[in-house]
C-alpha cells in the first residue's frame, strides 16, 4: 500500500493554489459563497469557467486531446480540493462532465469538432431533456416523439426537470423514435443546437427555495437536424446509460462535505448553547458532528480508494453506491447546517441571495444559505435516478453474486 | 496512491483462508466451542508454522519484521470464519508490550516463545464497563521497596485462563483520569494472590476477570514505566487488527445474506425480490463499502506511520456502528432462523457486538470526532 501523493504532487498544488489565490474576480467568490444547489449561479459559473478555460483548466478530467488538462486522477483530486478550500463556485456540470466525455467516447468526429470547443470554452450551455411528467424514474416510458422527415427530425411532447434550460443556448434529449416493441429500444439521443427553434415553448419552474432553476419544456412540430442524433436511431437508451455513468459517479465530493463540516463548526462555535458555553462545547451536539464527520470520512475513504483504481471501481453497483453515498450525506449535513442556524433559517432572502445584490443578508453568509441549501439537497435523492432506483441497482449485484 | 496488498501478503492470506477452509468450517467451530476447549491448540500451531504469529516482530526474537498492518489481511481472513484463538491481542497487545520492553530479559524469553507458538500471553487492560482511553486506568500498583503490589481488578482479558505470561497495565501513581503515572508489569498469571474467574464471550471466545489480591510485582518486571503514550499505541494496533476482523465478518455477512435472500422463497418468490428486503440488502453492501474503505485507509496510513488518534477514533467508531447495523439487518433478512444458534448468523452479529464495545464505544470516538477540528 502506498498513501503519498508522492512530492510530484506537492509543487501541483501550489501551482494550483497560486492561481486560484489571484485568479477569481470578487463576483466569482461571492457566487462560491451563494451556491446552494449543485448548480453555481449561472453567470459567474460561465465567468469563472472563461477564466479557467484561458489557462487550460475548465476540463481536468477531459483527454489533453480534446482540450482537457491530462492531469491524473490524483491531479483532479487535489484540483478539486483547492477549488472547495476557497469556496469557488463548481461549473456547471452538463456540457463538462456529462455531453462532452460522452462525445468523446460515441461522437462522430463532425460533432466532436462543432461542440467540444464551445463546451470547453462556457460559449455553449447544454440543458439536459430526459425526464418527462410521465416519466422520472421509470424513464424509458417517454413519450416526447421525433418522426423522421427527411433530414430533419419533427418533435412533439414536453420535457421536465430541464436544469437552466432559459439560460441554456444548447439542449441534449431523449426522445421516441418507435412505439412498436420494447420500450427501451424505440428511444434515440439527439443534440440540440438551439433552444430558440420555432415551437419550442421554455417555461421555468420556481423551486423550494424561491428561485428559477428547473424549467419545463414543450415541444410543437419542433424541427432539428438528424446531424444531432448520437448513435444510431432508436440506439438512444444505450447512449444515454453511457452517459449516466457521468452523471453518478467519478467525482471528488467529499471535499465539499468537509468543507461544509468545517463551516458548521464554525457556526457552532459562535452560537451560544442554552446549556451554558457555545454550541460546541456541547457534548450531544459533538456527538452528532462527529458522527456525521466520520461518516463523511468513510466516504472520503471510499473516494480516495477509487481515484486509487482500487478493483472496487469494477464493481457494477459502484456508481449507485457512489451516488447514494453522496446524496444522503449532503442530505444530512444540509440538516446540521439548519439545526445550528436555528431561526436564521425562517427568513426568506430572494434578494440577498443574488450575486452582487445591494440588500445585505440578515444573518452571515452561513445564515443566507443554510435553507436555501437544505430545500435544494432535498433533490440529490430524486435527481440521476433516485436512491430508491439505486438501491435496487445495489441489491442487484449483491444477489446476482448468488445467481 | 495505492490500496493493494502486497503480493507476500496475498499470498500469506490465501495459506490461512486455505487452511482455515479446510480445518475451520462454521461446524468444526461449533464443535470445538462444545467440547469445552478454549480455543484449537492445532490451529495456533498452524498459525505459528504458517508465520502468522511472526509476522509484526524484529528478527532478533524470531519475528519476520513485519508491522502492524501485515497483520490486516489475515485478520480479514480469520474475522470471516470467526475464528476463536486470541491472536489478535496476543500479537498487538501483549507481544507489542514485551517489544516495547527493549531488551528486558524475560520480555524477550517470552515473546521469542510466543513468536514460535510455544506460548500464549494476556494483556490486561479494561476495567468495570469498559475504558474508553488508557487514562482512566485506576488499578493500583503500589510501589515499595523493590517493586509494587496490585490490587483491585481486571475485566475481559482474552486469553488469561490459557496464558503463560500476563502484561498488566496499572496505575503507580496519580488518580484515573491522568495520563501520568501508568506503568505495564509483566505478571506470572500463577502467582499468588491473582484470581481468575474464565468465561467463554458470547463470541466464543475465552477470557476471564482477573482479580489482583495484594500481587507482589518485583521492580524488575517493569516492562515499561510512563506507558500512557505507548499503552495509546498499543490499542491502536489493536483496533486496526480487530477491525479487519470485523470487516472480514461483515463481508462474510454479506455474501450469506445475499445467498439466502436469493434462495429463500416466501409467497412463491425469492424474499430479495421484495424491495423492502433489497433495500435492506443495498445497505448492508453500503455500510460494508464505507467500513472497508476506513479500514484500506487506515491501514495505508499506518504502514506510512501517519495513522492519527483521530484515524482510529473514525476507524473504531465506523466499524463499530456499520458491523452492529449490517449484522442486525443480516438477522432480521434471515428471519426466525436468524435468531437461532445454529447458523452462523447470530455468531457474526455478536462478534460484531463484541468489537463495538471494545476500546471505546462509536459514542466515545465521535464526541472526539466532533469535539477538534482535524
Amino acid at each position: 500500500m502506498n498513501i503519498e501523493f508522492g512530492p510530484e504532487f506537492e509543487s501541483f498544488r501550489q501551482e494550483v493554489a497560486a492561481f486560484l489565490d489571484t485568479a477569481p474576480t470578487p463576483d466569482i467568490r461571492e457566487a462560491g459563497r451563494k451556491t446552494t444547489s449543485v448548480f453555481a449561479p449561472f453567470d459567474q459559473a460561465v465567468a469563472w469557467q472563461k477564466i479557467l478555460h484561458a489557462r487550460g483548466w475548465a476540463a481536468p478530467a477531459w483527454p489533453k486531446q480534446y482540450g482537457g488538462t491530462g492531469w491524473s486522477v490524483e491531479q483532479r483530486y487535489i484540483f478539486a480540493e483547492e477549488c472547495r478550500k476557497r469556496e469557488l463556485p463548481p461549473l456547471l456540470p452538463n456540457g463538462l462532465q456529462m455531453v462532452g466525455p460522452m462525445l468523446i467516447d460515441l461522437g462522430t468526429e463532425d460533432q466532436k469538432r462543432r461542440h467540444l470547443p464551445q463546451i470547453l470554452s462556457g460559449e455553449a450551455y447544454w440543458t439536459q431533456g430526459y425526464s418527462e411528467p410521465n416519466a422520472g424514474s421509470d424513464l424509458a416510458s417517454l413519450q416526447c416523439a421525433a418522426v423522421s422527415d427527411g433530414d430533419d427530425y419533427i418533435i412533439n411532447g414536453s420535457k421536465i426537470w430541464t436544469t437552466l434550460a432559459h439560460r441554456a443556448n444548447r439542449m441534449f434529449m431523449l426522445v421516441r423514435t418507435d412505439k412498436t416493441g420494447k420500450k427501451q429500444e424505440g428511444i434515440t439521443f439527439l443534440l440540440l443546437e438551439r433552444t430558440d427553434y420555432p415551437g419550442m415553448d421554455i417555461r421555468p419552474i420556481i423551486g423550494l427555495d424561491g428561485i428559477p432553476e428547473q424549467c419545463e419544456v414543450f415541444f410543437d412540430n419542433v424541427r432539428v437536424p438528424k446531424s444531432g442524433r448520437v448513435g444510431a436511431e432508436n440506439d438512444g437508451w444505450s447512449v444515454a446509460k453511457h452517459l449516466l455513468k457521468h452523471e453518478r459517479g467519478g467525482s471528488a465530493a467529499s471535499p465539499a462535505l468537509l468543507h461544509n463540516i468545517a463551516r458548521i463548526r464554525a457556526a457552532a462555535a459562535a452560537t451560544p448553547s442554552p446549556f451554558g458555553g457555545s454550541l460546541s462545547d456541547d457534548p450531544v451536539f459533538q456527538r452528532d458532528l462527529g458522527e456525521l464527520e466520520a461518516d463523511i470520512l468513510s466516504y472520503r475513504h471510499f473516494e480516495q480508494l477509487a481515484i486509487s483504481g482500487h478493483p472496487m471501481l469494477r464493481d457494477a453497483a459502484y456508481p449507485s453506491m457512489n451516488k447514494t453515498m453522496n446524496s444522503e450525506l449532503s442530505q444530512r449535513v444540509s440538516i446540521m447546517m439548519t439545526r445550528v442556524s436555528g431561526i436564521e433559517t425562517v427568513p426568506l432572502q430572494l434578494e440577498a441571495l443574488n450575486v452582487g445584490s445591494n440588500v445585505a443578508p440578515l444573518g452571515d453568509d452561513f445564515d443566507l444559505i443554510a435553507m436555501p441549501y437544505y430545500l435544494n439537497t432535498r433533490a440529490t435523492s430524486i435527481y440521476a435516478g433516485t436512491n430508491e432506483v439505486q438501491r435496487d441497482l445495489i441489491a442487484r449485484t449483491v444477489l446476482a453474486a448468488n445467481r | 496512491m495505492d490500496f493493494l496488498f502486497t503480493e507476500e501478503q496475498t499470498m500469506l492470506r490465501d495459506s490461512v483462508a486455505r487452511y482455515l477452509d479446510k480445518t475451520y468450517d462454521f461446524d468444526a467451530r461449533q464443535a470445538l466451542l462444545r467440547s469445552g476447549a478454549p480455543h484449537s491448540k492445532a490451529a495456533w500451531q498452524q498459525f505459528a508454522e504458517l508465520g502468522v504469529l511472526a509476522l509484526p516482530f524484529s528478527e532478533d526474537v524470531g519475528g519476520l519484521g513485519g508491522s502492524v498492518a501485515d497483520l490486516v489481511p489475515v485478520a480479514e481472513a480469520f474475522g470471516a470464519r470467526l475464528t476463536v484463538e486470541p491472536w489478535a491481542f496476543a500479537l498487538t497487545l501483549a507481544g507489542g508490550a514485551l517489544a516495547a520492553a527493549g531488551d528486558h530479559a524475560a520480555a524477550r524469553r517470552h515473546l521469542a516463545d510466543l513468536v514460535s507458538g510455544a506460548c500464549i500471553g494476556a494483556f490486561a487492560y479494561d476495567e468495570h464497563r469498559g475504558l474508553a482511553a488508557p487514562a482512566a486506568i485506576a488499578l493500583a500498583a503500589t510501589p515499595t521497596s523493590d517493586g509494587f503490589v496490585l490490587k483491585g481488578e481486571k475485566r475481559l482479558v482474552f486469553g488469561a485462563a490459557e496464558a503463560d505470561f500476563m502484561v498488566v497495565a496499572a496505575r503507580a501513581t496519580g488518580q484515573a483520569g491522568e495520563a501520568r503515572g501508568l506503568v505495564l508489569l509483566l505478571v506470572d498469571p500463577r502467582a499468588p494472590g491473582v484470581a481468575l474467574t474464565p468465561f467463554r464471550t458470547q463470541d466464543g471466545r475465552s477470557a476471564a476477570h482477573v482479580r489482583f489480591d495484594g500481587v507482589t510485582v518485583a521492580g524488575a518486571q517493569v516492562l515499561v514505566d510512563d506507558a500512557h503514550d505507548l499503552i495509546v499505541r498499543l490499542i491502536a494496533d489493536a483496533i486496526l487488527v480487530l477491525a479487519a476482523e470485523a470487516v472480514g465478518a461483515m463481508g462474510a455477512l454479506l455474501r450469506i445474506t445475499g445467498a439466502y435472500a436469493t434462495t429463500r422463497k416466501q409467497f412463491g418468490v425469492a424474499i430479495g425480490s421484495f424491495q423492502a428486503v433489497a433495500h435492506r440488502l443495498a445497505d448492508m453492501k453500503i455500510a460494508h463499502a464505507k467500513a472497508y474503505a476506513s479500514l484500506m485507509y487506515s491501514t495505508a496510513l499506518a504502514e506510512a506511520g501517519r495513522l492519527s488518534a483521530r484515524d482510529v477514533s473514525v476507524l473504531k467508531a465506523q466499524v463499530g456502528k456499520l458491523g452492529r447495523s449490517l449484522a442486525e439487518a443480516a438477522v432480521q433478512t434471515h428471519g426466525g432462523v436468524g435468531m437461532t444458534d445454529e447458523l452462523a448468523v447470530g455468531h457474526y452479529l455478536k462478534r460484531l457486538l463484541a468489537f463495538e464495545t471494545m476500546f471505546g464505544a462509536p459514542d466515545y470516538h465521535f464526541r472526539k470526532i466532533g469535539g477538534s477540528a482535524a
